[in-house]
């Protein structure tokens, strides 16, 4: 007994004076995120990746979010060819690596050419097929290394040789050039009217080529060309951005600080910034209530449209002096931090804000003509999902279910999101019009039991509805929709929750009818939420093909009149959400932010929702007044 | 007895590469790709140049690979750096499985023997006293309090204590890991099953013992209650409880799931469990091959414990003179 004890007490010491680091200071700023994944800027698509990236990274050009457009960055300004294919872009001479080095065009060419390699397993990759010759290399890239794999001889020599071809065929098929150190030229395929946006994007980052080598491998049994885990790690990983990596823990979080050989357009106004993953939802609430996090990023807490609530109430009894306030000038947050103090104790609170996202919450339809049992499809006929669609009450769902009363959606494009781009109506609330459509397609109650049936007398199959599990939100959305189907159309649903992994293996080999999707933009153009629909787009879920509608995307990309070119997208997105009906809109992404603004300054609440990390900063003196 | 060990140790490797075997199988069944995830898809072709570069085409290229890295012939033959090299880890590109498991292994480690350290002293408290005087009413309240210790899952203790000791009394901080004062409630929270389990056993264990001969003698010879309990029945009561500390050690040293969830602690159960359900076969197979281990070494511990404090044992196993 005793001898056990001595043991686990060594064991705990050992233990604990390995893992534990005493008090390190709090960060200016710590809010709460998802887990960041990669903070390789060409492998990254995570939100929360991307987020640190903005950080870290500056690419050619910087997102201005009260502007709503793309500004300088790395580059000084750029230069457009008359037919807006080609592009000359200026760097700044004195942009600088955190490790002194100047930064360079060819660090964009090198970071590019990274993208565009299918070694890379960049989500990414397509954003840049339309630079003239990117998407010929990408799949000449492909044949040579399944030819190498195919071949008899794989060792250094021949992967490095394949290695050296790949190098010569980038300069000679893509028209990225680096004429000079400062100079970076661009040639596209079409106009790409997003082309700055995209420059904005942090996937298209620059990156430290030499830094990187030395973590790059080249594998002889495949060819393909490797970065080690670590090259991403505090202390290696050298970046351009206005914040640099001091830290980061696997799963503990990181932590940045304004980077002092930071020179540019961006300069950081933040001091440290840590970001921690809490998992669990309540967990964060309670560390943000007790003052250890200043900004929850995604408020998943079940209780939180209580919370949201509350925040309402306080500012509709307040509204006469927050509306005078944005009159004379101030921002919402300002407005919001110079209302009277919030009484806890009453229930009354000022830090949880519903932001409309870039975003659309919608379920797929199943457009395959049989399903993954070979049995047919009620699906594939578009008069069915047009009748599934209109038979959704959307105004019910928001009120009464998730209870945050996002805005209703008809259509993929978020309604007013995107300058110059005018909306379909796409679908409304319509039963009767609903019912309709289903007799149109041969679906009727014949023998009076409440179910449908087709000519032959054949109920409609159960209609098998495919959700990810571990979001309440879904499910009881997919519990409601199930019961609006039923009464409006006569049809039994039946709910399948997978967990993501298993649920993402349905929806790849079609293993369902109705599926639960959804979709946040990534630049400023409707083709972001568009090319979902694309025949053959790897985010297809439904396998819809539509020849018309692929069509008028092609059209859209020849098109070089930007007025001419909108009409001809709003013509695709009506195919889509008024004939088709691949995607089921229900409304937009809302994301909940839970801060005190009269505590944190300098988060956007531009529905793109790209913060700028090296933006934030505690607000000193909270009695800011910005009334007349 | 240094036979025994020597042999156990012997042992060791052979249970390992089944414990590699059995659970490559398994981690392999699981469907879905892990190069592939929830978000944004990449173009087809990229899938396929990851699926061959981590070997994902052919299982027994895969397990060939991975038993030569994890052998040391990987080693030895310079295909890697460390000498057990568990792999990159297929979920997260930045770090390598070894990473994760020294990062995480000191933390679950530290909770996992603070939590058996609390459930010793508690457990062995609370069987002493209903032991001592079964029936009595204080044998029915820490029977009582036992019960409902090993029934009360841990996500709600694990709340419950956030709530009242870190929300309303501000004692302790709510989450995350660094400080001591942030390894208290995960601790207890993770303690109470098993020091319910410790005192129900050692309860049932001074029962028996008490009613034996040998103590009924110790009682003739003017021992008091307390002092034959102490002197002659705990050691061998204690018995059950130690063939339970060894796996329950080796349980709670690789991480709880639910209490690292809870607490936001970042431990080798949370990523034990994440990990199978994104499928990053790397790092399952390198945390359960460390759980294995320990569990190996912790049963050999035990048992040697066991023949130093009841030699008999060691006489009934020894092969006959």
């Amino acid at each position: 007994m005793r001898w056990v004890c001595c043991v686990l007490l060594v064991l705990l010491t050992a233990g604990a004076v390995v893992t534990f680091d005493g008090s390190r200071s709090r960060a200016d700023i710590t809010f709460a995120s998802a887990d960041v994944f990669t903070m390789d800027p060409q492998r990254m698509s995570y939100m929360q990746d991307l987020r640190v990236a903005r950080a870290l990274f500056e690419g050619l050009c910087a997102r201005d979010n009260t502007l709503d457009r793309a500004t300088p960055g790395v580059a000084l300004n750029w230069d457009v060819s008359a037919d807006g294919k080609k592009w000359t872009f200026h760097l700044r001479p004195e942009a600088r690596w955190t490790n002194g080095d100047q930064v360079t065009s060819g660090d964009f060419r090198s970071a590019w050419r990274r993208l565009l390699l299918p070694d890379t397993a960049a989500d990414y990759t397509e954003l840049l097929f339309s630079v003239r010759g990117a998407r010929a290399f990408f799949a000449w890239r492909v044949e040579a290394l399944a030819q190498y794999v195919a071949g008899s001889i794989h060792d250094d020599a021949a992967a490095q040789a394949l290695w050296t071809t790949t190098l010569e065929t980038f300069d000679a098929m893509v028209a990225i050039h680096a004429p000079d150190d400062q100079t970076l030229v661009v040639e596209l395929e079409n106009p790409v009217p997003y082309w700055l946006d995209l420059c904005a994007f942090p996937t298209l980052a620059p990156i430290h080529e030499r830094s990187l080598a030395k973590w790059t491998r080249i594998n002889p049994a495949t060819g393909l060309v490797q970065s080690d885990a670590g090259w991403t790690k505090p202390g290696v990983l050298v970046t351009n951005g206005p914040m640099k990596l001091v830290e980061w823990r696997y799963k503990r979080g990181m932590r940045l600080e304004p980077n002092e050989l930071y020179v540019g357009a961006n300069p950081p106004l933040a001091g440290s910034v840590e970001v921690v993953p809490i998992e669990d939802a309540n967990t964060a609430v309670l560390a943000y209530e007790s003052g250890s996090i200043d900004w929850i990023s995604d408020l998943t807490a079940e209780f939180r449209a209580d919370l949201a609530q509350a925040s309402r109430q306080w500012r509709e009894a307040h509204q006469t002096e927050f509306e005078l306030r944005i009159a004379a000038g101030a921002t919402v947050d300002e407005a919001l931090a110079a209302l009277p103090a919030p009484d806890m104790a009453r229930g009354e609170r000022r830090d949880v804000h519903v932001l409309s996202a870039f975003g659309t919450d919608f379920w797929s339809f199943n457009c395959r003509p049989l399903l993954s049992n070979s049995q047919p499809n009620p699906f594939a006929d578009a008069r069915v999902r047009r009748a599934f669609a209109q038979a959704v009450d959307k105004r019910a769902l928001t009120s009464s279910v998730t209870r945050l009363n996002e805005p209703v959606a008809t259509t993929l494009v978020p309604v007013g999101s995107i300058a110059g781009y005018t909306s379909p109506a796409g679908l409304s609330f319509d039963v009767a019009r609903a019912r309709q459509e289903m007799a149109a397609a041969g679906w009727i109650d014949r023998n009076a039991d409440g179910i449908v049936e087709n000519s032959a007398g054949v109920p409609f199959p159960t209609v098998d509805m495919l959700y990810m599990t571990g979001n309440p939100r879904v499910k009881n959305i997919a519990i409601a929709l199930a019961a609006m189907w039923r009464d409006a159309l006569g049809v039994q649903c039946e709910l399948r929750a997978k967990d993501g992994k298993f649920a993402k293996e349905d929806l790849r080999r079609g293993n369902f009818m109705i599926a639960r999707g959804g979709w946040y933009g990534d630049y400023a153009d409707p083709t972001t939420f568009l090319d979902l629909s694309r025949t053959g787009n790897g985010n297809n879920d439904r396998a819809f093909s539509n020849a018309r509608f692929d069509e008028l995307l092609g059209e859209a990309e020849r098109e070089l009149d930007p007025t001419k070119r909108m009409a001809l997208l709003t013509a695709a997105e009506r195919l889509l959400v008024e004939e088709e009906m691949p995607i089921l809109p229900l409304c937009q992404y809302v994301t909940l932010y839970m801060y005190d603004p009269a505590a944190v300054a300098g988060l956007t609440r531009h529905p793109r929702l790209d913060q700028q990390l090296s933006q934030l900063r505690r607000v000193r003196d909270a009695s800011v007044s910005v009334l007349p | 007895m240094m036979h025994m060990i020597a042999r156990r140790l012997l042992q060791l490797p052979l249970v390992l590469l089944a414990v590699v075997v059995v659970t490559f199988a398994l981690v392999w069944l699981i469907p879905g790709n892990p190069m592939q995830h929830e978000g944004r898809q990449p173009p087809p072709e990229v899938a396929q140049a990851m699926n061959r570069q981590y070997s994902l085409d052919s299982p027994v290229t895969f397990l060939g690979g991975y038993l030569a890295r994890v052998s040391g012939v990987g080693w030895v033959l310079g295909w890697n750096t460390a000498p057990v090299d568990f792999g990159p880890s297929m979920r997260h590109p930045d770090w390598t499985v070894n990473e994760i498991i020294r990062a995480g292994f000191p933390v679950s480690a530290t909770i996992g023997l603070g939590a058996i350290a609390i459930a010793l002293v508690v457990g062995t408290c609370a069987g002493l006293v209903g032991g001592l005087r079964p029936g009595s009413w204080w044998d029915a309240s820490t029977q009582t309090v036992a019960l409902i210790g090993i029934s009360i899952p841990s996500f709600v203790t694990g709340s419950l204590l956030i709530v009242l000791f870190a929300g309303k009394l501000r004692i302790f901080p709510i989450g995350g890991w660094g400080s001591p004062s942030q390894a208290i409630l995960p601790m207890v929270t993770l303690s109470l099953p098993f020091a319910a389990y410790i005192a129900r056993l050692l309860r049932f264990g001074l029962i028996e013992q008490m009613h034996t001969d040998h103590l009924r003698t110790a009682r003739a010879k003017g021992l008091s209650r307390r002092q034959a309990a102490w002197r002659h029945a705990l050691k061998n009561a204690f018995l059950p409880v130690l063939s339970f500390l060894g796996p329950a050690t080796a349980a709670a040293m690789t991480g709880s799931f639910v209490v690292e969830k809870v607490f936001a602690i970042p431990g080798l159960g949370r990523h034990f469990v994440e990990g199978v359900l994104g499928k990053d076969i790397t790092l399952v197979m390198g945390i359960v091959l460390v759980y294995a281990a320990l569990l190996v070494v912790f049963n050999l511990l035990v048992d040697v414990l066991y023949v130093w404090i009841d030699p008999r044992i060691e006489l009934a196993s020894a092969p006959s003179r």
